[in-house]
């Protein structure tokens, strides 16, 4: 319960019985997180939800990494983590909590996060060069946003990744369509993203975001491949998931007002009930 | 301390990485298009499987750098300096400085030292380097000093900046002189100005205070080899004891050296007249050599005598030095 663990250290343990079940967990645990502020990042919860699970299902305890490069992304670990029974994450987004709704360099859970976009592929080609010096096998789960892709840091990284065969990186790239400013395709053209991808040498496909076992088949073949990076271009809607949000939410920065928090934990509970049954 | 002409010496830093490097397997190099430049070519020859090529990517190296000594490695970062400090400055921030990890940032080419142009001229990294919590920030003289700096750096437990000079480097202390992070150090004792010099500007400054002397004004020299953490005791002692502080550094009079002195001096209440030598806000255009902008920008030997002749009243023309030959005899360095 030491709120200072991260996904790679030594002897922590956990196991993900059913990724559909984790991910709609996540959801759940998400929006009570966000509730007690009435505002916060639970878009990209809703959006990342499956590949967060995913990632948990795949990676090896204490062995593999887990690199948040969009910080704001970091509620979704920190929930699946809490689900997971790993930490307890109150006081998420509070005064005085470590856990900061824009993760720091103090937020537990994953190996590396950072607030300012688009570093931290970067920072998961670091760890894939120090496990190679190692001769460690450990793989690198690397989160990424669409709209980290308007950064030049991404490509230089994806450039040198591929250069160097870095072929324990796996990045999970949220393809979600949203940005501050509005939908990423009415900012800047970034697709067709899996090509670019596969331009600069790297293992790319197209996945539905919010399939698990879509996503797991993606990870396993990954896993499997050669002397290249992988992404996977996960396509996912910041608000897949929860039916009782309005249509005008904005899915960088969802308000939650106390009714509307009621709505969604009852939704999200008839629905992990029916997935029981 | 040795007399000007200056004996000069190549690569004293990429000798003493190989040294560290030979003593250390955390030792990693990394580089971003610059490696003959910037001396580790030796490195490379000698530790290739500890050699990285970082390409033209300044952010994308600083951010693996990081992550290397997150992960118990010890990163020496190479570049020009104004390359290593403005591009990637938010990378440093956020991947390096902020988690307090141990890469070394070694940028060369310090201030006006190159005819590269303005896009060339580190004039600001110190303060940007400064600026930043956990760094450290080190401008050594000469090839004494670099030969001892990487070794002086090696355990400091955060992220260090090193602003070295590129190419053929002065040899102006004796060799038994000992480079001590985080002090400041008086090489040349007077009683009517405290003169601050930092890198590049050590050879100019000792050039001043010996044409000084001869005309009655007494001139202390103090080296400054690490600005951050500025030795504030040596500051203020030497400072308490004159009529004139004077700063001298290659970068702009804006948060480096001249700022850094300032700020002591005032924090511990020490009024006394204050002139700070260095680019005075503005970039530095036009040249074919160092020599030239040295001269044109007010950081020759000759303004460094001027600034302090008239700052403390004298009348009648400042004392005259032959100005620096606009090329240095090979292997020779000359004050600019």
């Amino acid at each position: 319960m030491s709120p200072t663990l991260h996904v790679s250290d030594p002897g922590i343990r956990w196991t993900v019985a059913d990724p559909r079940e984790l991910a709609l967990r996540i959801r759940l645990r998400a929006v009570q997180m966000v509730a007690p502020q009435g505002f916060g990042y639970l878009g990209q919860a809703l959006s990342s939800a499956e590949q967060v699970a995913a990632a948990f299902a795949t990676a090896r305890p204490g062995v593999d990494r887990l690199v948040c490069s969009p910080a704001h992304y970091i509620i979704g670990p920190f929930a699946a983590a809490a689900e997971l029974g790993l930490l307890d994450v109150s006081g998420y987004g509070q005064n005085g909590s470590a856990f900061e709704a824009i993760g720091t360099e103090r937020s537990p859970v994953v190996d590396y996060t950072c607030g300012s976009l688009g570093q931290g592929l970067s920072a998961a080609l670091g760890f894939a060069l120090a496990d190679r010096f190692r001769g460690s096998d450990a793989r690198i789960f690397t989160m990424v946003s669409d709209g980290e892709l308007e950064e030049g840091q991404v490509w230089e990284a994806a450039l040198f990744a591929a250069h160097h065969r870095l072929d324990a990186l796996v990045v999970l790239l949220d393809a979600n369509n949203s940005q501050v400013d509005g939908p990423v395709d009415t900012i800047t053209t970034i697709e067709p993203i899996a090509a670019k991808w596969s331009a600069f040498g790297w293992h790319a496909v197209d996945v539905d975001g919010h399939d698990v076992d879509a996503l797991g088949a993606a990870l396993a073949a990954a896993a499997a491949e050669r002397g290249r990076p992988s992404v996977l271009v996960c396509r996912t809607s910041t608000r897949h998931g929860l039916d009782c949000l309005p249509p005008n939410a904005d899915g960088h920065f969802i308000k939650l007002t106390p009714d509307l928090a009621r709505a969604a934990i009852s939704e999200l509970t008839a629905k992990l009930e029916a997935l029981r049954a | 301390m040795r007399e000007p002409p200056y004996a000069t010496e190549l690569k004293p830093y990429g000798r003493a990485l190989v040294d560290l490097a030979r003593r250390r397997g955390d030792v990693l190099c990394l580089s971003g298009d610059l490696t003959r430049q910037t001396e580790v070519d030796l490195f490379q020859a000698e530790f290739p499987e500890r050699f990285i090529h970082g390409g033209m990517a300044e952010a994308n190296m600083m951010g693996m750098a990081g992550a290397l000594a997150r992960c118990g490695y010890l990163p020496f970062v190479h570049t020009f300096g104004v390359f290593a400090t403005r591009r990637p400055f938010d990378q440093i921030a956020n991947a390096i400085a902020y988690p307090n990890l141990p890469v070394r940032i070694i940028g060369f080419m310090p201030g006006v030292s190159t005819p590269g142009g303005p896009s060339h001229q580190a004039i600001d990294d110190v303060a940007l380097m400064r600026v930043l919590p956990n760094m450290t920030v080190v401008d050594v003289a000469d090839a004494v000093e670099t030969r001892q700096v990487v070794a002086a750096i090696a355990d400091v437990p955060g992220p260090v900046y090193v602003r070295l000079k590129r190419g053929e480097i002065p040899v102006i202390f004796d060799d038994d002189h000992v480079l001590r992070l985080g002090r400041a150090c008086v090489v040349s004792a007077g009683t009517d100005v405290a003169l601050f010099a930092s890198g590049m500007m050590l050879a100019p400054a000792l050039s001043a205070a010996r044409a000084l002397g001869g005309h009655g004004v007494s001139v202390s020299v103090i080296n400054v080899p690490t600005i951050k953490p500025l030795d504030s005791a040596a500051v203020l002692a030497a400072a308490g004891a004159v009529r004139l502080v004077v700063t001298a550094e290659n970068h702009s009079v804006i948060g480096g050296l001249g700022s850094a002195v300032a700020e002591a001096m005032a924090e511990a209440g020490l009024g006394c007249p204050l002139r700070r030598i260095g680019l005075r806000d503005t970039f530095a255009e036009g040249s074919l050599d160092a020599a030239y902008l040295f001269g044109k920008y007010g950081l020759s030997t000759s303004a460094l005598i001027e600034t302090i002749w008239s700052a403390l009243g004298r009348t009648g023309p400042a004392p005259a030095v032959p100005p620096a030959a606009a090329v240095a005899a090979s292997g020779e360095y000359s004050p600019v």
